[in-house]
């Protein structure tokens, strides 16, 4: 069942298009993650769902219901900000029954209802105390409790975690997981970091300069990108990408170009084959986590520019026209830089983009 | 030249730079300040305590001690004066901060960029204008014939009233000319007061209430309290000296309908001449603004973090 709808919306500023145009879906307990680069609208689309920015055009359905110009306190949405945005002159207990007490429920239901998201979020503590004598972390929490005592019907999360210390990131999107299964709602978060979105999501929208540019889950998008920029952008480190020429095509074979390659060729099967032609350029991408290191049937003939240990694996950073070619393998691979490397890789886990950018 | 000067000189700590120049900054400010206010201060506390009527100047100036005091509190012009005076900042203040609150909340709303921005330039304009015309410019708009209220009066069917010559009339001539040259500045204060208010608190209490009343009173009011308590100390010390104005206008009367406490002591000072007495209630009032800016701050004032 369609819980939330977006119809082909649309934000101006002026003659500035933000929003060119979005339509998508989410069903009721859904995850869905809003990434981009930063200035794609993924939060202007979070505030038009939320009511707090005006949409110019299309239409918005929350639970069946249209809502395009609701006022955003009746359609029962809540919001975590970046900047918490807690009441500062109330107690954490304030903070978090002020919605209930406008929504004039009694006493006694809001008292139960903030003790419980107290419970959950382990805020018991700190009811008394008021936002400033709070951590980062805690003040988060008290953000997310502010939000869920009120059962609304679509949770929006806008960059919640970004404030908040590497640590505290990765222990409160846990959190924010385990409340997700716990609560079983839907909600919408934004973020621009691909690791959030590939950990917390059900589907992931990535955005870039107010369209869609490919909406599925975070394995769909990471084994099946549509186009260079959602390959470069879902994965760290980033993909290779190599700017490949057309050698022949026959049958299902093809055969492509470029210095890069061992060889100056790389032969591959495949029935991209038949959507390319001799001449046409094409993008090769490589994920440096695919890449393994001198082993038989090299794909890759470079040399070595420099080596990071990350401890447990290492990060080689190879010379090559254009961008350096990344490889991230396991262990402590015996080379120097100047070394020769050559890479090789299972052939379907090799990415062709056409000139335009799109996949093969 | 002395010989610790020479000495000086030899290990030359310059004075005129390092940590001797924020002194040299504040110097003049704090000179002026002293010559202008503290001295006059002084001198007035010290008057005080002295029969110092100057058209009486071979009797001489003697120490009278707390007699001057005893005359004031016992005067019972000076209570009705004050009274009075409390009754006219009792009357104006609701009306500025009601008034005020009102166009700050509607400058505040968004759009209309152009127009707003040339409200706000406006709104300086009756702070930037001098008392005594304010009092001059009342003198007119009051006038019994020819003021403009008067003809406002007339096109609602209302008779001619002569304002500045009836008890009442001349007491809410001066309100309104006070609503109107100080509405601004509560109207700009609560503005600034606003846009303290972090745009995302605002919209987290937006996602909660759709009342207006409910966003202003639980979380744009802890914002204005304290340009609430500026304007009330301000006023309340501005309205005790309040003199020009009303002085242009009505110089106190009819009888002593806007004999305010300023007006009173005056008189006292400059029709009389007995400048202990005047000097007296002036440093009473003194004492009297601080005590009520105190009470204000201790009741009032609340910093938001």
């Amino acid at each position: 069942m369609t819980f939330l709808r977006l119809d082909n919306i649309k934000k101006n500023y002026g003659d500035a298009a933000v929003i060119k145009g979005v339509s998508f879906e989410a069903e009721k307990g859904e995850f869905v993650v809003f990434v981009g680069p930063s200035g794609c609208g993924k939060s202007t689309l979070l505030r038009m769902i939320a009511g707090l920015e005006d949409v110019s055009s299309g239409e918005l359905y929350i639970d069946g219901k249209e809502v395009t110009y609701e006022e955003p306190a009746k359609r029962e949405v809540s919001m975590v900000f970046q900047s918490y945005a807690l009441y500062p002159h109330m107690s954490v207990f304030e903070n978090m029954a002020f919605g209930l007490r406008m929504a004039k429920k009694p006493e006694a239901e809001i008292k139960a209802q903030v003790l419980e998201a107290a419970r959950i979020l382990q805020l018991e503590a700190l009811l008394e105390r008021k936002p400033r004598a709070l951590s980062g972390g805690q003040r988060q929490r008290v953000a997310i409790g502010r939000s869920i005592v009120r059962h609304p019907k679509l949770f929006l999360f806008d960059e919640p975690l970004s404030n908040l210390d590497a640590e505290l990131r990765s222990q409160m999107r846990v959190e924010i997981a385990k409340l997700h299964r716990a609560l079983g709602a839907t909600m919408v978060y934004v973020t621009h970091d691909q690791v959030e979105a590939m950990t917390l999501a059900d589907r992931i929208v990535v955005l870039r300069a107010g369209l869609v540019e490919q909406i599925g889950s975070p394995t769909e998008l990471y084994d099946t990108p549509a186009n260079t920029f959602v390959a470069g952008f879902i994965g760290s480190p980033k993909m290779n990408f190599i700017n490949a020429k057309v050698a022949s095509v026959s049958g299902s074979t093809l055969a492509l170009e470029h210095t890069t390659f061992a060889g100056g060729r790389l032969t591959l099967d495949t029935p991209a084959a038949a959507r390319t032609k001799v001449g046409a350029a094409v993008t090769v991408g490589l994920r440096p986590e695919h890449l393994t290191v001198n082993t038989g049937n090299p794909v890759l003939a470079l040399t070595l520019d420099f080596a990071e240990s990350l401890g447990g694996s290492t990060q080689l950073y190879a010379r090559s026209e254009g961008e350096p070619i990344i490889a991230l393998t396991a262990g402590r691979p015996n080379l120097k830089p100047g070394d020769a490397l050559t890479l090789s890789i299972d052939p379907s886990h090799i990415y062709l983009f056409d000139a335009a950018g799109l996949a093969l | 030249m002395s010989e610790a000067a020479t000495s000086a000189a030899r290990r030359k700590p310059n004075r005129g730079y390092g940590r001797w120049t924020p002194l040299w900054f504040l110097a003049p400010a704090v000179l002026t300040l002293l010559l202008i206010g503290i001295y006059p201060t002084i001198f007035a506390l010290v008057t005080s305590f002295r029969r110092y009527n100057i058209t009486r100047p071979r009797e001489g100036f003697p120490f009278v001690g707390f007699e001057n005091y005893v005359n004031v509190l016992t005067d019972s012009t000076f209570w009705s004066s004050l009274f009075l005076t409390a009754k006219f900042y009792v009357a104006v203040l609701p009306i500025q901060v009601v008034l005020g609150l009102a166009i700050a909340l509607l400058l505040h709303k968004p759009g209309m960029g152009l127009l707003k921005s040339l409200a706000r330039v406006t709104l300086v304009v009756p702070l930037a204008t001098t008392y005594a015309v304010v009092g001059l410019v009342g003198r007119l708009i009051f006038n019994r014939d020819f003021g403009v209220a008067n003809q406002f009066l007339s096109f609602a069917g209302f008779g001619p009233i002569d304002w500045l010559s009836t008890q009442d009339g001349a007491f809410a001539a001066i309100v309104i000319m006070d609503v109107w040259q100080w509405t601004p500045f509560c109207a700009l204060i609560f503005l600034a007061g606003l846009s303290m208010v972090p745009g995302e608190i605002e919209e987290a209490a937006r996602l909660e209430t759709s009342s207006k009343l409910a966003l202003l009173r639980h979380v744009q009011l802890p914002y204005l309290l304290p340009g609430l308590t500026a304007v009330m100390i301000l006023r309340s010390a501005d309205v005790l000296k309040l003199f020009d104005m009303v002085f242009v206008m009505t110089r106190g009367g009819p009888g002593s309908a806007t004999d305010l406490i300023s007006i009173y002591i005056q008189r006292v000072g400059f029709r009389i001449f007995d400048l202990g007495t005047a000097s007296a209630q002036a440093i009473l009032l003194l004492i009297l603004t601080i005590i009520i800016s105190r009470l204000y701050i201790r009741l009032l004032y609340r910093e938001v973090h």
